[in-house]
């Protein structure tokens, strides 16, 4: 793995000496696919987390909620559903901060998150086409946005709501949100408990193997 | 807080941009309560007797101020204007992402007024409002017009989200309604007709600005908090899973389904007893609009294996039906197969016509027929051709429903305004007296429900503002037979709860009346209160919500006077066009005739319903007689300048 040279805060202090390899973030942040509602609450939960002066403005948020372009599969027989468009926290560096001619991109010493610092950033928007899940949006007056986890404990996780147990093939799942930030092992405990359920392969297993289920891992 | 109103003069083509004042907000919430006031200021210049049909009527759109914030409680935008059907006072609330995008284009309300000389539709796009040619748009059906909408406006500097009038607006069918996305109607009283008359076919708007949240920390908080208590609440989970269409197996236990024209109260079929339906598409719930924790509604996609009569419809995509769709299609109509209950949903969509009004007026000319009142030749008469009027036969229902919106033949034209006023002019013509099959309130369509054992839905249909209908006063304490709620509000006593009496139920209508006024005006959708309707209360649960977001400070009583006060603006307006107490009744079948089946066999409503509509206006501070305002009331509300204008036109007891 390269290391990160550009590693200062908005604050100036230096959080990672030069050259030194920056962790991975530690959890997951992840979606499951098709059983989003698209009620936009963690992208108004977003914008209004990280709006400097209270307004809200869902062009602001660092997620989007989109048609999921699915054909129709033994999961979801009607091809119709949303996803949830979040940043994978790839590997650190990710493919956005690499691409950066400014090396505008730090990182937070909490998450290990990549952060853009605006100051250092040109607005070329290198990192939008770098980034292969299409998720660094751009604002309306040209800022560009990425994920932040916000600290550490992501709004948008918070705001997303409980799904009912959904039914497939008569089977029942457990009641789950949509998206989740966890560690390994809970990531690890959500898929056995689905799996516990079912007598064959786990919802989420299958899901994964299928690449239905955007992880970091 | 810096809300706009977008004013239009169609006639003129003028557009102009107004700062909401701040006192607006204090005075009257948002939402439907503001909607309310911009209608009563503009018929203090203009004749209140005008032609809801004329230029002089208003139609104003406007969305609350808890819509689009987080709090996670659905958003209805809502329509307010004259009705074109019934002649009162006109208000209807609807989902899709309309409302939702509005709140970011930089204008929160919209009033329209005037004529265009040719068919226009509106673009807004971050403040930017023009009028635009609609002449490619004129005769298209809704998801026409969305999809080519959607085409030409594009995806920057967002979406395009669509408020559009079909056929039937456009024929100013009385009860055409106005379809937000293509895909959630605003049904009720007539909106579509409104726009139609004014030559507006939509109503188009894109926008990526912000909205001001006063206290965004407590916002947050707020909403983290509610969604926990969601989370915790059984209830909401069979919601999540079936929305309203959980209604049916309730209402089948307890008689209150509405089965041809309401001659029984039971549904027949099994299949469309089973939720065998709702199983199979519970897996795609969807929002119907945006912010909102609960998402009760999903789509459907008809593969022909559901059933025979599926095959006809195989391909069809659309929502699922919710249960006034299903309580019209399988009850009023009694058509037995889910899929046809589904394709008729789509079509009164796709056509933009309430589906209420519709059912019943269809439901009123098979009575007919089937009781030999009329003959195959004067149904051949009002059709122009040889029509059969079978119950549950999808294709009659069709030919009804095309008459109807295309205004084709004497039946469409009779029943543009709904079955009581179809059933009037039916009856002159024939010189026979039918409204005993006429299922009406107030003089608007029965909603498709078994009223007659819960007497707080009865008196709800006789004096809702814009008539019959049963949100406005929802009884749940009643029908939910709630004792702890009756308790709490009403100081330890437990009869609003109690079927059998009469006692509380005009004061409960009087009571949450007040507190969905308050709901509508945040711009939220009811269903998230009705979950808990003692736990998320909309004076003190949401009121906090209200707080974070305009900085307004209330206590709970202060804002419960303000639901009374933009209630009794809604009276004041239909009393100016000279409503009385006797305009406040419902049908002879509901207060005559008695229910057969169900849980409550032997129920009329004659049995409690003056005694309930008494204990109404005691409760409300009106007059009993002449059922009007009193300038007491008025003034304790604050409300003098209403009370000058109603002792004006002797509309004050």
């Amino acid at each position: 793995m390269t290391a990160i040279t550009q590693i200062e805060m908005v604050t100036g202090a230096v959080r990672y000496a030069p050259g030194e390899e920056v962790p991975n973030v530690a959890k997951k942040l992840f979606a499951l696919r098709n059983q989003c509602t698209e009620c936009n609450v963690c992208e108004i939960a977003c914008a209004l987390a990280h709006s400097p002066d209270g307004t809200v403005n869902p062009q602001l948020a660092r997620l989007r909620i989109d048609h999921a372009p699915e054909k129709p599969s033994k999961i979801n027989p009607l091809g119709i559903g949303f996803i949830a468009e979040i940043c994978h926290h790839c590997g650190n560096p990710p493919p956005c901060a690499e691409v950066c001619p400014t090396d505008a991109f730090y990182y937070d010493p909490e998450t290990r998150a990549a952060v853009i610092e605006q100051d250092n950033c040109i607005q070329c928007m290198e990192c939008v086409p770098g980034c292969p899940f299409d998720v660094v949006f751009v604002a309306p007056s040209g800022e560009l946005l990425k994920c932040d986890l916000c600290g550490g404990e992501p709004v948008c996780v918070k705001a997303c709501s409980t799904r009912p147990e959904m039914l497939n093939e008569g089977k029942q799942y457990n009641r789950l949100p949509v998206l989740f930030f966890e560690d390994q092992p809970e990531f690890n405990r959500i898929s056995k408990q689905i799996i516990e359920k079912r007598d064959e392969i786990g919802l989420m297993q299958a899901m994964l193997e299928r690449g239905e289920i955007s992880s970091s891992a | 807080m810096e809300s706009r109103l977008l004013r239009v003069n169609l006639t003129t083509g003028e557009l102009k941009s107004e700062a909401i004042p701040h006192q607006l907000f204090e005075r009257w919430i948002g939402g439907s309560g503001i909607n309310n006031w911009l209608m009563w200021e503009h018929f203090l210049t203009h004749d209140i007797n005008c032609d809801p049909r004329g230029p002089d009527n208003i139609f104003v759109f406007g969305v609350g101020p808890l819509a689009g914030t987080g709090a996670g409680s659905g958003i209805k935008g809502r329509i307010t204007f004259k009705s074109p059907c019934y002649g009162i006072f006109g208000d209807s609330a609807g989902g899709g992402k309309f409302p939702y995008m509005v709140r970011f284009s930089g204008y929160e309300y919209i009033a329209i007024t005037g004529r265009a000389p040719k068919p226009v539709y509106l673009h807004i796009c971050n403040e930017e409002a023009m009028l635009l040619d609609a002449s490619h748009l004129w005769g298209k059906d809704t998801a026409e017009t969305h999809a080519l909408l959607q085409k030409e406006h594009g995806t920057w500097p967002s979406k395009t989200h669509t408020l559009t009038i079909s056929q039937a607006g456009e024929n100013q069918v009385g009860i055409a309604g106005v379809v937000s996305d293509a895909l959630r109607i605003h049904a009720r009283c007539g909106g579509g007709a409104v726009m139609g008359s004014k030559n507006l076919k939509a109503i188009a708007v894109q926008g990526n600005g912000g909205l001001p949240v006063a206290r965004p920390k407590d916002m947050l908080s707020w909403s983290d908090d509610f969604r926990k208590k969601l989370d915790s609440n059984e209830a909401v989970y069979g919601f999540k899973r079936r929305g309203t269409l959980g209604a049916v197996e309730m209402y089948q236990h307890i008689g209150s389904h509405f089965w041809r024209n309401n001659q029984g109260n039971m549904f027949r079929g099994d299949e469309i007893r089973s939720d065998n339906w709702v199983k199979k598409y519970q897996k795609y719930s969807e929002v119907c609009s945006s912010d909102c924790f609960i998402a009760c509604d999903s789509k459907y996609k008809i593969d022909g294996t559901e059933s025979e009569t599926a095959k006809k419809y195989i391909g069809e995509t659309f929502r699922r039906p919710e249960y006034l769709t299903t309580g019209s299609a399988a009850g009023a109509l009694d058509l037995r197969d889910w899929s046809e209950v589904a394709h008729w949903g789509k079509i009164t969509n796709d056509y933009g016509i309430d589906n209420q009004d519709l059912s019943c007026s269809i439901s009123f000319l098979m009575e007919l027929k089937q009781r030999d009142l009329i003959s195959d030749r004067d149904v051949a008469e009002l059709f122009g051709h040889e029509q059969e009027l079978r119950w549950g036969n999808m294709e009659d229902v069709e030919a009804c429903v095309e008459s109807v919106v295309f205004q084709k033949n004497t039946f469409g034209q009779l029943f543009r305004d709904g079955p009581y006023f179809g059933a009037l002019k039916y009856s002159e013509i024939k010189g026979q007296n039918f409204m005993k099959y006429a299922m009406y309130g107030k003089g608007g369509a029965s909603f498709t429900e078994e009223m007659r054992p819960f007497p707080t839905w009865m008196n709800n249909m006789a004096v809702a503002s814009r008539g019959a209908d049963h949100l406005k006063g929802i009884g749940l304490i009643e029908k939910f037979q709630r004792k702890d709620l009756s308790k709490k509000y009403f100081n330890g006593r437990t009869e609003a709860a109690d079927l059998s009496t009469p006692l509380l139920k005009g004061a409960c209508t009087a009571l949450v009346e007040n507190q969905v006024a308050l709901l509508n005006s945040y711009g939220v959708c009811l269903f998230h209160w009705m979950l808990d309707p003692g736990g998320y209360t909309p004076q003190d649960y949401y009121g906090k919500a209200f707080a974070a977001i305009t900085g307004i400070d209330r206590t709970p009583e202060e804002l419960m006077r303000d639901g009374e006060r933009i209630c009794n603006l809604e009276k004041a307006i239909n009393s100016r066009i000279g409503l009385r107490r006797e305009h406040d009744t419902v049908c002879e079948r509901w207060m005559w005739e008695p229910t057969e089946e169900g849980m409550y066999p032997g129920k009329v409503a004659a049995d409690m319903f003056n005694t309930v509509l008494d204990e109404y206006y005691e409760w409300r501070g009106w007059e009993k007689d002449s059922g009007l305002q009193t300038r007491a009331k008025l003034t304790e509300l604050g409300l003098d300048d209403v009370a000058e204008v109603l002792a004006q036109d002797r509309a004050l007891a």
